[in-house]
């Protein structure tokens, strides 16, 4: 078990890639409730972001289920998956369905008109929300024969493991974009960030992958040896992370980083003098605890001078840490706001 | 109401020994009730004259479990002994502990739960909380050990102490060890070797069953020996064990042994 209890099961870790997958339906193969409260959640989310609803079904395993075992009413539910004519189903576990030991791998590797793809979760028996994250990235990963390639050619980056429930997504999404224009390469792949089955199919055509954090490093490392693509380990955090990061991707993609490089301090230089007036202050700084985020926090710190004092201002600490020089400033905007609170 | 089960390895003659503890109970003229607790349902065929009965899972399999009705679970054997059988799933699938808790809860709504002896079969070893379900939840309040002088067999019944002693630390439980049943392999000196295990955990052996023919050709005659050879000093044995069970007032908290000492004990006693 290699993640907290306290972000959710792997359930919720899971769906938060496979929902991502938007002519896919996500099946749960356990009790209704591991996918009502589940159900409610990306709901939410979706309707706060204007999106339609996830398609998510339970296998509605019942008491009989569990006595009979749960086979038969995952192949009831995929029954009804298939009515939905999705390009693809995706089959999530249960802490129920492992404990009575349904062969659910078994009932997915069936013949059916449409491809079935197992994400090993087991509810909280199969450990967090990271866990379900990375392991539905990994099996997505096997997808790629099920999918012609939406674009032909090799090369271009792509983004893994993007936080789909994160509130900043899609501003991340664009500093990175942001970023690597700067070097002139751009994003062929959001894997997975609302893309098609069929885009899966692009993966393995990559030059790059970037992944969203450095947890993510074991989807990395499956993705490089499946593929033979090199990867970068999270989105760049801080200033100074944000000049490696240029300088990581441009030595990966054989490009010279200088002119781009030049760019952004002009741009980071900028941003220190437009926030000037935080200089000095008596802040607390408290509560990140990724070794990475962390850094970047102590850059801010020691670069605006500011002086840590339990008695001072409290300073919002987002985590995760926004990723690049427009993170920053995004996180500059709020320490103003609290400092001069 | 004496609420009494009867736990031990697979194999051992459990529902031999509760089929015709049964029988010999209800030639007391008392009301017995016995539930089979395996999902090979064999525990009440003696009783019932060689019919395997539907089980309550089997129903509930095909029916769900709110249409059943007293009638359909239970089932009237030899001089009127009612006969329930729990059933489970295939081998290989689900839950069968998950099972037997869902058919006790079925018996209860129903009111079946009732008679002067209520005898609990249930399956070879504890292998999930399930199957303790007649000791946890206080169905059983009074447990055999059925072992006999094989290593593996005492082995199991000292597994049992073990769920004993825990289930019986609870404050509402009522479930304790009330005796040890050699139920004899022919060994040489099984007696005595089963009576000083259960005199080392602490409890006691109540009747000592002699290997013997007869039980085979009564189960090939589809009867309990009681039934089928009510002359026989077998079904002398049985009855001498009903009455046991039904003056036993020695209850205890079992201390189980170190596989060590289990060892050294059954060592004392091989024949080299």
């Amino acid at each position: 078990m290699s993640s907290s209890r306290s972000e959710g099961c792997t359930l919720t870790g899971a769906l938060s890639i496979t929902t991502a997958v938007r002519d896919a339906v996500s099946i749960i193969h356990g009790p209704r409730g591991c996918a009502h409260h589940n159900f409610s959640l990306f709901h939410t989310v979706a309707v706060d972001r204007g999106r339609p609803p996830p398609r998510i079904l339970s296998s509605m395993v019942t008491e009989k289920d569990v006595v009979f075992g749960g086979e038969e009413a995952l192949e009831r539910a995929l029954h009804r998956a298939v009515q939905m004519d999705p390009a693809c189903i995706f089959v999530l576990t249960s802490c129920v369905a492992d404990t009575i030991g349904d062969d659910t791998a078994m009932v997915c590797r069936e013949d059916r008109p449409v491809p079935v793809v197992h994400i090993p979760t087991s509810g909280f028996l199969g450990g967090g929300f990271h866990d379900g994250e990375r392991n539905a990235l990994i099996a997505l990963a096997t997808m790629e024969d099920h999918g012609r390639p939406a674009r032909e050619g090799p090369g271009g980056i792509t983004l893994v493991g993007e936080k789909n429930l994160e509130y900043e997504v899609d501003q991340n999404y664009a500093e990175i974009v942001r970023l690597l224009s700067l070097l002139g390469v751009e994003v062929r792949l959001r894997f997975v960030r609302e893309i098609d089955s069929r885009e899966v199919g692009l993966l393995g055509r990559g030059s790059l992958n970037i992944l969203r954090e450095t947890g993510l490093t074991p989807v990395g490392e499956a993705l490089e040896v499946r593929f033979g693509t090199p990867f970068i380990s999270s989105f760049p955090l801080g200033l100074e992370g944000t000049l490696v990061f240029l300088s990581q991707v441009a030595e990966s993609e054989g490009k010279t980083a200088d002119p781009a490089l030049e760019k952004e301090k002009r741009r980071q230089r900028a941003l220190v003098e437009e926030f000037g007036d935080i200089r000095g202050r008596s802040v607390r700084l408290e509560g990140v605890t990724d070794p990475g985020e962390q850094e970047a926090v102590r850059e801010l710190a020691e670069l605006f001078d500011l002086s840590v004092d339990e008695r001072g201002a409290s300073l919002p600490l987002p985590s995760p840490f926004p990723a690049g020089t427009s993170g920053v400033r995004r996180v500059l905007h709020r320490w103003r706001a609290r400092t001069r609170a | 109401m004496k609420q009494i089960a009867l736990y031990g390895k697979g194999g051992i003659g459990k529902s031999t020994t509760s089929a015709n503890l049964s029988a010999a109970l209800s030639d007391r003229g008392l009301d017995i009730l016995q539930i089979g607790c395996d999902p090979k349902r064999d525990s009440t065929r003696m009783l019932m004259r060689g019919r395997l009965i539907p089980t309550v899972m089997d129903l509930v399999r095909e029916r769900g479990d709110r249409s059943l009705t007293l009638d359909d679970v239970v089932f009237e054997g030899y001089r009127g002994v009612r006969c329930v059988e729990a059933g489970g799933p295939e081998p290989g699938v689900g839950c069968a502990g998950r099972g037997i808790i869902a058919t006790f809860q079925i018996l209860e709504r129903l009111g079946a739960l009732h008679g002067d002896v209520v005898v609990y079969d249930v399956l070879g070893d504890v292998v999930c909380g399930g199957f303790a379900m007649p000791m946890r939840e206080g169905y059983a309040e009074e447990v055999y050990l059925v072992t006999s002088g094989e290593l593996m067999s005492l082995y199991a019944a000292n597994n049992i102490c073990k769920a004993i002693k825990r289930l019986s630390s609870r404050a509402k439980s009522k479930t304790r060890l009330a005796g040890v049943i050699c139920n004899a392999k022919n060994l040489p000196r099984e007696d005595e070797l089963v009576a000083r295990f259960a005199e080392q955990i602490g409890s006691t052996m109540v009747q000592f069953i002699p290997r013997d023919p007869v039980v085979q050709l009564a189960e090939l005659n589809k009867m309990t020996v009681i039934e089928y050879a009510p002359e026989s000093s077998q079904a002398g044995a049985y009855r001498d064990l009903a009455g046991k069970v039904l003056e036993n007032t020695r209850l205890d908290v079992p201390e189980p042994l170190e596989i060590e000492e289990l060892e050294s004990l059954a060592y004392e006693f091989i024949a080299i």
